[in-house]
């Protein structure tokens, strides 16, 4: 338990990693964005790990990055193509950019170390739940700051809108920055080393 | 000719891939340390979008429409280009990096969904691809001259380059209104 632990936490891949920024800041403008979109990743990542652990030791080493690109984006597709079909309006909310989780999961497996087949899932497994909470905190604060609302529930009303820049990608790209560095804070880490 | 511009200078300044799309962040975190880092690995991509929107250009009709089908095709023509930019520019670059860039990717994918044709790929593409570059070597200066700022050591690296990035963005904003 302590390689899905860690990967919640102290190897979160969006808020230590810093490794989702794309989906953070161009995608997560709501709570509900997040959430769908960490649930995605989660599936997709736990799915290809899975596949992988299978795979890639049956092919020769000079052709693995395209196995597992392949397969990282047959799930997407047949993930998205699922969701069209099943409950449209929640692609719909996340526009164009949905594919963007190959690149992360791609990156996310790139060691190739993977010792039991246990230990791959719990991998696996933990950096979804990474990805769900930060993703969904992320959501939180911007939909917050740009709507008044948390969850699509107004609780600002008939107040001014304390910074609605939170929803576009400038804002996101400050308060994603923010949140990294608070993350820091409460790790006791930082400094260009960290990085 | 006009209409080629337009889309030259909107995708540059007002559709920066970088700072109004947020696309190629791990690119603009990871590799803008130095500005050399920032030119090789800018560099990479410019070619990578170049190459993927003569693959479409040349494609023209055959690339499809419905959604679903779309996505997988983008993302293949992306890794295609992506593989074949290094071998172009003759560099070493990470290959975890160089195959899957989300700002070559998210660069075919907007002009999919911005209904982009024909020629205009490559305008499109260039301006894109500009204005990428530009940033990369932007932030890298800008990260240069902050390595003697008393900045708190939480905010050092990436959490800094993001805000200079936002800042960045919101100063392009300005030229939306």
């Amino acid at each position: 338990m302590k390689v899905f632990w860690e990967s919640v936490f102290k190897k979160n891949p969006v808020l230590v990693l810093a490794m989702g920024l794309v989906p953070a800041v161009a995608i997560t403008t709501t709570a509900h964005n997040g959430w769908v979109l960490g649930i995605s990743i989660t599936a997709v990542l736990l799915a290809s790990s899975i596949i992988n652990y299978v795979l890639v030791p049956l092919v020769p080493s000079t052709s693995r990055v395209a196995l597992r690109v392949l397969v990282l984006i047959v799930l997407v597709v047949a993930l998205y193509g699922l969701m069209v079909h099943k409950r449209p309006g929640l692609v719909a909310g996340l526009g164009v950019f949905f594919p963007f989780m190959v690149a992360d999961a791609f990156r996310l497996q790139s060691s190739e170390n993977q010792p039991t087949f246990g230990q791959v899932v719990l991998e696996a497994l933990g950096q979804g739940v990474g990805f769900i909470w930060a993703l969904v905190l992320i959501g939180l604060v911007r939909e917050f700051l740009a709507f008044g609302s948390l969850f699509g529930k107004e609780v600002l009303t008939g107040v001014l809108r304390p910074l609605s820049l939170a929803s576009g990608v400038p804002g996101g790209l400050i308060i994603v920055g923010l949140l990294l560095a608070l993350t820091r804070v409460i790790n006791k880490q930082g400094g260009e080393l960290h990085d | 000719m006009i209409d080629g511009l337009d889309i030259l200078i909107g995708t540059v300044i007002t559709g920066n891939i970088v700072l109004i799309h947020g696309l190629g962040l791990y690119a603009l975190t990871r590799y803008t340390k130095t500005v050399d880092g920032a030119v090789r690995a800018g560099l990479n991509t410019v070619v990578g979008m170049l190459v993927g929107a003569i693959i479409l250009w040349l494609l023209g009709d055959i690339v499809p429409t419905s959604p679903t089908s779309y996505l997988g095709f983008y993302v293949i023509v992306g890794f295609v280009a992506a593989s074949a930019a290094p071998y172009l520019t003759r560099q070493n670059t990470s290959r975890e990096y160089h195959v899957v860039d989300t700002a070559l990717i998210g660069l075919l994918l907007l002009m999919a969904e911005g209904g982009v044709m024909g020629v205009d790929h490559l305008w499109y593409a260039m301006g894109a691809a500009f204005g990428y570059f530009v940033v990369l070597v932007i932030v890298a200066t800008i990260r240069q001259r902050l390595e003697l700022a008393p900045i708190p050591k939480a905010l050092q690296g990436t959490p800094i380059v993001l805000i200079i990035a936002g800042l960045l963005g919101l100063a392009l904003l300005g030229f939306r209104l």
